[in-house]
């Protein structure tokens, strides 16, 4: 028995099924919930002796009468198996999960607790600095419009001839289970919060000091875990967890522009090899006197897209060009853009080897055993959409090959995402086209030094260390305005 | 792919032990030389030459510190930027540009971390990095590279071929790009295959580094196997080399011979017959790119008047070595002998082969002339 209740003890509600006047009609639904759960209620592990959870019992039956409470993460459940259960969310929404006094996040949150150091063992502080996580971590993963689209979701499941098309059917029931995870996973973080206060304002009415240390270590390690969160849920995008392509072009202005546009392909390189990507060169087409016209490096690793499209548009700089024996003040434009290469089958489009073109470029002459040559640069033409792609870098042809296939595979997805989010606007944020008009970034060599984005706000007065990969206040900032943006947008 | 030093040493130190099968590599390496090679000696088992090690495959015994590096790499790009176009113009040689990529190419072979190649955009840096070879060293290659333009490949002792990294030297044709689509020509008829070709012999004629054979031999059926000949003793060290560094050794025989003279053993018993033979007219020769004509083996090069010996040997000794249905696919010199072959091939008396066709590179031109026996 005890075992038992120590193992789901942090679900206040499934303890209320012990309420004799409801145990038959909650013992039910509070086992569903046991096993959909436990997995979460295992990653903490409790020691409370057999009179601490009597006290607990004793203290949620008297509530249970004083502060009715919801059974959210049964029903959250039933949604999960039955998903006729769809209308849950928008009945539901409107009422939040509060502690045996009726405390909610929110009112956490509006109470304004000062927030103190986390060596500070207070626990309201604790608890403010949780609370606020959880509402930003509510607006990153924009809340209402998560509601909206499981709603969505949820009736297109429903519809009995879904399975009729497998792979959008497919494509929907992943995005349901992943919505439906993420929307887990804060309520339960949200649960938790509010178990540890009910616990704590227990233990002190009970003089006992060691559940309300216990209580206290466990917000500590929310606050910590609330951090990380936060950062995550900047990325909550179906294609953020991607490798990317970033393609680097000069703008008009001849060799001015080429090498600064060679300046931000090193940016980014720098970047990325900072932050533990590994970078390819796929393709580089340089200047006659200096830099790069065009380039396209791969950048694998997790979330490498969801971070990189943040660096979508058009950067200038303003320096002393010196390429200018005049030494006069120059303005130069590159334009970034960024590809998700997505592993990811529901964005993956069928490519026929019929569709494709292959050409071998850059050679001249008889070929064969007339020429020794490194150089075994591929471009590969797909028909229908006219998209090519190629790739120069490698050290053989099949391996040019291959990487040209890759980046063509991404531009076709990329189209096909495109399409997809039209017909689904409200949800996909796609890549525009890069226009130079949109310019999103500013670098001042001189006559002063700074960097400055120009959606955000954000700048630094140090150049260098942006040029030399320093960007990722650049990508956060953004990030999270425009995740701002978007909600408040859309309420 | 890159297989340990150890793995690859071994194959130095360790004697190769003959076996039994039919198939057995001890052919190179016991049998007395009966080639005409005015490179080979006469003598059997001492003479086989022992293939240098590629530099990606060297042991980091040296070191330098990224500034010094750094400091040489600057140097070495000075000098392959004054090369701009000339090579070019003058014999459809490397540009700048692609200088520029071997250039980095060295580096990454030479370092034990090719990682720390962005560090050396930095300047200043005193942190210390291992090499494979030394900075002196280095300064000789790539002053060969550019003034006696030395061919990249025998730099760093390999060419990245298909998938493939392959062992390669001095005296050793250097695989070209364009016949990376042989293994794609064998392969697309495997996959078609209902005559049980993919787990027969093939033989690949004038082997060279060994490269269309070890393209082969991964493509085959468990039971497929094939013959590398080359005239060349030392080519065909280099292949058994390349061999064994893919573990090919059971599937891959070298026999150092001259085309047919070494397969008495298998004819008409021929899944497939392969070969890029030496297919340049004599009179080329001589106005050849500086990196091919002054520094690869003639031997792999000069196909005779018209260019056309060796292709036509191979035509003629074909149609007895292959069983029926087999197939077999040649490198040639464009579309003019592409042209004649097929046309050679298909009015042949005997009328020994179908399906002839020819096949262009990704370049356009007609490059491979394919067939099966009837």
């Amino acid at each position: 028995m005890s075992s038992f209740i120590l193992k789901r003890s942090r679900s206040g509600s499934s303890l209320l099924s012990q309420n004799p006047k409801t145990k038959s009609s909650t013992l039910c639904s509070s086992q569903v919930d046991s096993s959909a759960k436990s997995n979460q209620n295992h990653t903490v592990s409790h020691s409370w002796s057999n009179s601490t959870v009597a006290k607990i019992m004793r203290r949620n039956l008297k509530d249970w009468i004083l502060a009715p409470r919801l059974k959210n993460p049964c029903g959250s459940t039933e949604v999960l198996l039955f998903p006729r259960g769809c209308r849950w969310f928008s009945t539901q929404a409107a009422v939040e999960p509060s502690t045996s006094d009726g405390l909610t996040v929110d009112g956490i949150v509006a109470s304004q607790w000062t927030i103190l150091d986390e060596s500070e063992g207070d626990w309201k502080s604790h608890a403010a600095a949780i609370a606020q996580s959880i509402k930003v971590i509510k607006k990153r993963l924009q809340w209402k419009n998560l509601n909206v689209r499981l709603n969505l979701l949820s009736a297109e499941l429903n519809k009995p001839n879904l399975w009729d098309d497998p792979v959008h059917a497919g494509r929907i029931s992943r995005e349901h289970g992943s919505l439906m995870g993420k929307m887990k996973e804060v309520k339960a973080f949200e649960q938790e919060l509010l178990e540890h206060i009910d616990m704590i304002k227990l233990a002190r009415e009970e003089n006992d000091t060691e559940l309300e240390l216990e209580s206290l270590e466990a917000l500590l390690t929310m606050r910590r875990k609330s951090k990380e969160k936060e950062l995550d849920a900047l990325l909550s995008g179906e294609l953020d967890p991607c490798s990317c392509y970033i393609e680097v072009q000069a703008g008009a202005g001849g060799t001015e522009s080429m090498d600064w546009a060679s300046m931000v392909l090193q940016m980014y390189k720098s970047w990325a090899q900072q932050r533990g990507y590994r970078v390819t060169l796929m393709d580089e087409m340089p200047g006659e006197i200096a830099g790069i016209k065009r380039a396209t490096i791969k950048v694998d690793g997790e979330y490498a897209f969801g971070y990189a499209k943040a660096e979508v548009g058009v950067h200038r700089l303003v320096r002393i060009s010196p390429f200018d024996s005049g030494k006069r003040r120059h303005t130069s434009f590159a334009a970034v853009a960024v590809i998700p290469n997505s592993g990811d089958s529901s964005t993956h489009v069928q490519i026929n080897e019929s569709d494709l073109r292959i050409e071998r470029f850059r050679s001249g002459g008889a070929g064969g055993q007339h020429a020794n040559t490194t150089d075994s640069a591929v471009r590969i033409i797909h028909i229908p959409t006219g998209i090519t792609a190629t790739c120069q870098n490698e050290r053989s042809q099949h391996q040019n090959k291959a990487s040209a296939m890759g980046v063509l595979q991404s531009r076709v997805n990329q189209l096909e995402i495109a399409r997809q989010a039209q017909m689904n606007a409200e949800h996909t944020q796609s890549l525009t086209d890069i226009s130079w008009g949109n310019q999103i970034r500013t670098y001042v060599l001189h006559p002063y030094r700074m960097v400055k984005d120009l959606r955000t706000n954000y700048e630094v007065s140090d150049p260098d260390s942006v040029l030399e990969g320093d960007l990722d206040g650049f990508i956060l900032s953004y990030l999270s305005a425009s995740l701002d943006k978007d909600e408040d947008g859309r309420q | 792919m890159r297989v340990s030093l150890t793995r690859a040493c071994r194959f130095y130190t360790s004697p190769i032990t003959p076996k039994p099968s039919f198939f057995s590599p001890r052919a190179i390496l016991n049998q007395p030389f009966s080639s005409s090679s005015s490179s080979s000696s006469s003598s059997s088992h001492s003479s086989t030459p022992k293939p240098k090690t590629p530099l990606f495959l060297k042991p980091p015994k040296y070191s330098a510190t990224l500034s010094d590096l750094k400091k040489w790499h600057n140097w070495a790009k000075a000098l392959a930027s004054s090369v701009r176009s000339t090579f070019a113009d003058a014999d459809n040689g490397p540009d700048s540009s692609i200088l520029f990529r071997e250039l980095n190419w060295l580096i990454e072979d030479s370092l034990e971390d090719p990682s720390l190649i962005p560090q050396l955009g930095f300047q200043n840096n005193s942190q210390s990095v291992r090499l494979r070879i030394g900075l002196d060293e280095l300064y000789g290659l790539w002053k060969q590279r550019i003034e006696k333009r030395k061919p990249f490949q025998y730099l760093v002792g390999c060419e990245h071929w298909r998938d493939l990294v392959l062992s390669v030297e001095e005296g050793v044709f250097i695989p070209r790009p364009e016949t990376e689509l042989m293994v794609d020509l064998v392969s697309d008829v495997l996959v078609r295959d209902n005559d049980g070709l993919r787990d027969g012999f093939w033989v690949d004629l004038g082997t060279g580094s060994g490269a269309i054979a070890i393209g082969i031999a991964r493509v085959l059926g468990s039971k497929g196997s094939i013959i590398a000949v080359d005239l060349n003793p030392l080519a065909a060290a280099v292949a058994a080399f390349n061999a064994q560094r893919y573990g090919l050794q059971d599937i891959i025989e070298i026999r150092q011979g001259s085309w047919f003279g070494k397969l008495k053993d298998v004819e008409g018993k021929l899944s497939g017959v392969v070969s890029n033979p030496p297919y340049i007219p004599s009179d080329d020769i001589s106005g050849l790119q500086v990196e091919v004509g002054k520094h690869e083996p003639r031997l792999a090069l000069d196909g005779g008047v018209d260019g056309l010996d060796y292709l036509l040997h191979l035509c003629n000794g074909t149609a007895s070595m292959l069983k029926p249905g087999g197939f077999f696919a040649f490198e040639t010199n464009g579309e003019k002998q592409c042209k004649f072959l097929k046309n050679y091939l298909e009015n042949d008396s005997a009328c020994s082969f179908c399906n002839v066709s020819i096949v262009s590179d990704f370049a356009g031109i007609q490059r491979f002339v394919t067939g099966f026996r009837q």
